[in-house]
């Protein structure tokens, strides 16, 4: 697979610039090559185009003056956080402004009375739970990349994380938005209210829209009561697959525990390297699982996991012995993605989604795939929501590799939803994964989609080309 | 074709996790200020998509700081100081060199030039030409600057020779844009000092651990751990009763200290519990929230950029005068020199103090506000 390059970035013309320039500022616009070079990418593999501008707006105003003008030029607009994303999602494919919403990073308040929290987009995942910690409360959404994602990006994307399980993903925590549409318009949807249906329900719908629809510039989040304590246990299994079965058996005996991560032996390889926890690397996969709530309560829910993992045929179990060694087991499954690129300079990972029961098929469909595409795919994911992240490594420069990786991802795709599962579970679809979307959501939803698309951004400047625009 | 080793920039995948250690990225919050748009920039380098004058990438290879922050969050392992070497070798040749560092690098490529910055300073020295034991490395910018510290290190180590002509070990050079010469000094001081080399310089011990091998270089606090405990025992076993170089375990007053680390001692030595031990030992330890952040000394930073130095500095002291401490430790002369003129500037109560002066008993007098 070829490093999908477009555009060297033409440059805006000078009218623009200047404009662009009177709304924030000289120094927050950037469009010589040397600046807006590091913009052609996000983390994704292979997908890169040059912006013709980064702009790093400070305000809703200047960004809604942003659009305005951009709309009436007609230049495509890329909203961007941290650019984390792992479905080229940032790259501006058709060239136009990178909108960069770092600088837009306070957090407005925490409020205990109201369990919620209103924050800039360009505050962190991490950022904005340690905050909420401080006042003895949780944000439930963690993202592997928590401590690098920005709040825009994982609303814009519907980041799942660690604890999706228990705690469900960010748009399960998303009270209100504001946003600023195509048109430079400014809505407000939602608010502090747990309970109101006046109206579409426009805070879900931007939930995950992928910088197509809006660029949001403010969020209104819930929180929830710190959990007293939270515990961990490792499990090791001859196989991914084996691993697979000891989930379900756990959900299945009507345990919902906070965390079920499984990574297979290049994985726990790979982590082991980088952290140094002392894991086991002759063992086929490692399940961690994880609780949290009462002392009493968590204890008997690891014990009774362990005891479910055993009986499934695990080969060692044991139970994070305190709060930092569990921590630091979680900070060591949240770096597998980037700790893999040891094995290789490109890392291709994927993210499908099947229904929970069908977990250790899916992970035995991606090993004969592997195999059949002579391929190296490494597999971890969020097991207990039945999020797989297949991650193929190749050689940077080994083009036929590439290939058989792109093919071998077009085959685990079509297994997913075979298997009534989906194409991404929590990275989206941005341009990476579009030509697969047609087929998971059918005509004529793609053309609703569009429509709405249109409603919300008729000069089609937001982030075009991506999810479903 | 550039000069960029494969493996170390194919290694980055781009996966953003250096961005919140990156004081820089701070600043900016502009990627291209952040470790992984410098080695974009790299990459169109090396690829000739950017050409080597671009003037975002000479500013980029000068803003960064080379704290290496990045390069302990790395999952994916990049060894980020060894690609700034490299970069700054390939950008930083004759008039690409700020004018400072180039004046400097001068100034200690000689050894009789080090010698004479050290001459007037008193600075500890012992008789003699290369000695067997442990010596005590002079730094060429610490002997000028602060020789109360090779004094202090000299006292509480009574066994380190120090002979005035060693040179420069040459940190300066491999951060600078040369980093063949600075192999090179580095391996001349380890002819001249054959044994155990100890340095009161973060910095100095870093470089010079990557080209003689950790064995042979130790870093005063861990010179002191080692000494202490035989065996090289791991220093987060609770500080023993005997603290090293015989300084009495109970002063009637102990003081409040806080500590900066040097970034390349803990960035690239993973030396970090070691001086916080020591320091328990003689006082209550205060932890301060970006003690393992750059203060913006960086080597020369703090001379070819002074705006950015101070603007990364300023939160830091907000920081140490909010900690109600005594004094601040360094282990490195550039931290000191940098927390020294800071905290003067702000006429604030707080010393700076080198570790090896607080564990030979020194207690400077709070300087009144
Ligand atoms: C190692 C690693 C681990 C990861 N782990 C997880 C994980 O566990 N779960 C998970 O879900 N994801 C994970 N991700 C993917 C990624 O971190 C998430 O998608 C995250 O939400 C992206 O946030 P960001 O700030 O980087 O957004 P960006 O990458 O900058 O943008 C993502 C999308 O959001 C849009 N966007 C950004 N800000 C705004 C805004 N203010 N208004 C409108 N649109 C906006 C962009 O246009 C783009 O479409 C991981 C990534 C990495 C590299
Ligand atoms: S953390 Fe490492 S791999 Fe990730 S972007 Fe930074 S340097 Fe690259
Ligand atoms: S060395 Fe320091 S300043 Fe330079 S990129 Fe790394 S973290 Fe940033």
């Amino acid at each position: 697979m070829p490093a999908k390059t477009t555009a060297t970035g033409e440059p805006l013309d000078a009218a623009t610039l200047r404009e662009l320039r009177a709304i924030v500022g000289a120094e927050h616009v950037r469009h010589a090559d040397g600046d807006v070079t590091p913009y052609a990418r996000d983390a994704t593999p292979l997908f890169r185009a040059r912006p013709g501008a980064v702009v790093h707006p400070a305000s809703t105003e200047e960004v809604a003056a942003v659009l305005r003008l951009a709309g009436a030029r007609g230049v495509p607009v890329v909203p961007r956080g941290a650019g984390s994303n792992l479905c080229s999602a940032t790259v501006p494919l058709q060239g136009g402004i990178v909108l960069v919403l770092t600088r837009l990073d306070r957090i407005l308040e925490i409020s205990a009375e109201e369990l919620l929290a209103v924050c800039q987009p360009g505050v962190t995942s991490a950022a904005l739970a340690d905050a909420a910690a401080a006042h003895g409360l949780l944000y439930a959404p963690d993202p592997g990349s928590r401590s690098v994602a920005t709040i825009g990006g994982t609303v814009a994307t519907c980041a799942g994380g660690l604890r999706g399980l228990k705690y469900g993903v960010t748009r399960n925590y998303v009270l209100g938005l504001e946003a600023v549409l195509g048109t430079g318009e400014v809505i407000r949807t939602g608010g502090r209210l747990w309970k109101d249906v006046a109206g579409y329900d426009l805070t879900r719908l931007l939930t995950g829209s992928e910088g197509t629809l809006g660029v949001i510039t403010e969020v209104t989040l819930a929180l929830l009561p710190a959990p007293e304590t939270a515990g961990n246990g490792l499990a090791y299994f001859p196989t991914l697959a084996d691993a697979g079965r000891a989930v379900t058996r756990v959900i299945a005996a009507g345990i919902v525990p906070a965390t079920l991560e499984f990574l297979d032996a290049r994985c726990v390889d790979a982590v082991e390297q980088h952290a140094r926890l002392g894991l086991r690397r002759d063992a086929g996969a490692l399940l961690i699982f994880g609780d949290d709530g009462e002392p009493a309560a968590v204890a008997q829910r690891l014990d009774r996991m362990a005891e479910l993992c055993r009986d499934t045929g695990a080969i060692e179990v044991s139970v994070a012995g305190h709060a930092a060694e569990s921590e630091a087991l979680l900070a060591a499954r949240r770096c597998t993605l980037p700790a893999l690129s040891r094995l290789g300079s490109i890392t291709i990972l994927e993210d499908v989604g099947v229904p929970r029961p069908r977990i250790a098929e899916m992970v035995g469909h991606i090993e004969d795939i592997a195999q059949r595409h002579d391929v190296t795919i490494a597999t971890f994911g969020h097991a207990g929501d039945g999020n797989l992240h297949p991650t193929c490594v190749i050689d940077k420069g080994d083009d036929a590799a590439g290939e058989r990786a792109h093919d071998a991802f077009g085959e685990i795709f079509r297994t997913a939803m075979r298997l009534g599962g989906t194409i991404t579970g929590e990275h989206g679809v941005g341009a990476a994964k579009l030509p697969y979307l047609t087929e998971r959501l059918g005509a004529a939803q793609i053309d609703l989609q569009r429509r709405i698309k249109a409603a919300f951004d008729p000069a089609g400047i937001l982030n075009p080309g991506k999810a479903g625009s | 074709m550039t000069g960029f080793t494969p493996d170390l920039l194919n290694r980055c995948i781009a996966c953003g996790f250096c961005l919140p250690a990156c004081p820089t990225y701070a600043l900016t919050k502009d990627e291209t200020s952040s470790p992984r748009g410098r080695i974009d920039l790299m990459r169109a380098l090396d690829e000739g998509t950017l050409p080597a004058d671009d003037p975002r990438v000479r500013e980029e290879a000068s803003f960064c700081l080379g704290c290496r922050a990045c390069e302990t969050v790395c999952p994916a392992g990049v060894q980020y100081g060894d690609l700034l070497e490299e970069w700054r070798d390939q950008q930083w040749q004759g008039s690409g060199r700020p004018l400072v560092a180039r004046l400097l690098m001068i100034l200690v490529d000689a050894r009789w030039r080090v010698r004479l910055l050290g001459l007037l300073r008193r600075h500890a020295r012992t008789r003699g030409g290369r000695p067997e034991g442990p010596s005590l490395m002079l730094g060429c910018f610490e002997r000028a600057l602060f020789p109360k510290v090779s004094r202090a290190a000299r006292r509480l180590f009574p066994e380190l020779a120090a002979p005035a002509a060693q040179g420069c070990c040459g940190a300066l050079h491999a951060h600078n844009g040369d980093s063949a010469r600075g192999r090179r000094m580095a391996e001349e001081l380890g002819r001249r000092l054959p044994g155990t080399i100890v340095t009161t310089s973060g910095g100095c011990a870093a470089h010079l651990s990557s080209v003689l091998g950790r064995d042979r270089v130790k870093e005063l606090s861990r010179y002191a751990y080692e000494r202490d405990m035989p065996g090289g025992a791991e220093p987060s076993r609770p500080a023993a009763e005997t603290p090293p170089g015989g300084v009495p375990a109970e002063t009637a007053d102990r003081p409040r200290v806080a500590l900066q680390d040097s970034c390349h001692l803990r960035n690239g030595l993973d030396v970090w519990r070691e001086p916080r031990a020591m320091l328990e030992r003689i006082g209550t330890y205060v932890e301060l929230p970006s003690a393992g952040t750059c203060c913006g000394a960086a080597g020369t930073y703090a001379l070819v950029r002074p705006r950015d130095s101070r603007r990364v500095l300023d939160a830091k002291l907000d920081e140490i005068e909010a900690a109600g401490v005594d004094y601040v430790a360094v282990v490195n002369p550039g931290c000191y020199r940098q927390l020294d003129q800071g905290l003067r500037r702000r006429k604030s109560r707080v010393r700076a103090v080198h570790l090896a002066e607080l564990l030979a008993g020194e207690r400077p007098r709070r300087r009144e506000p």
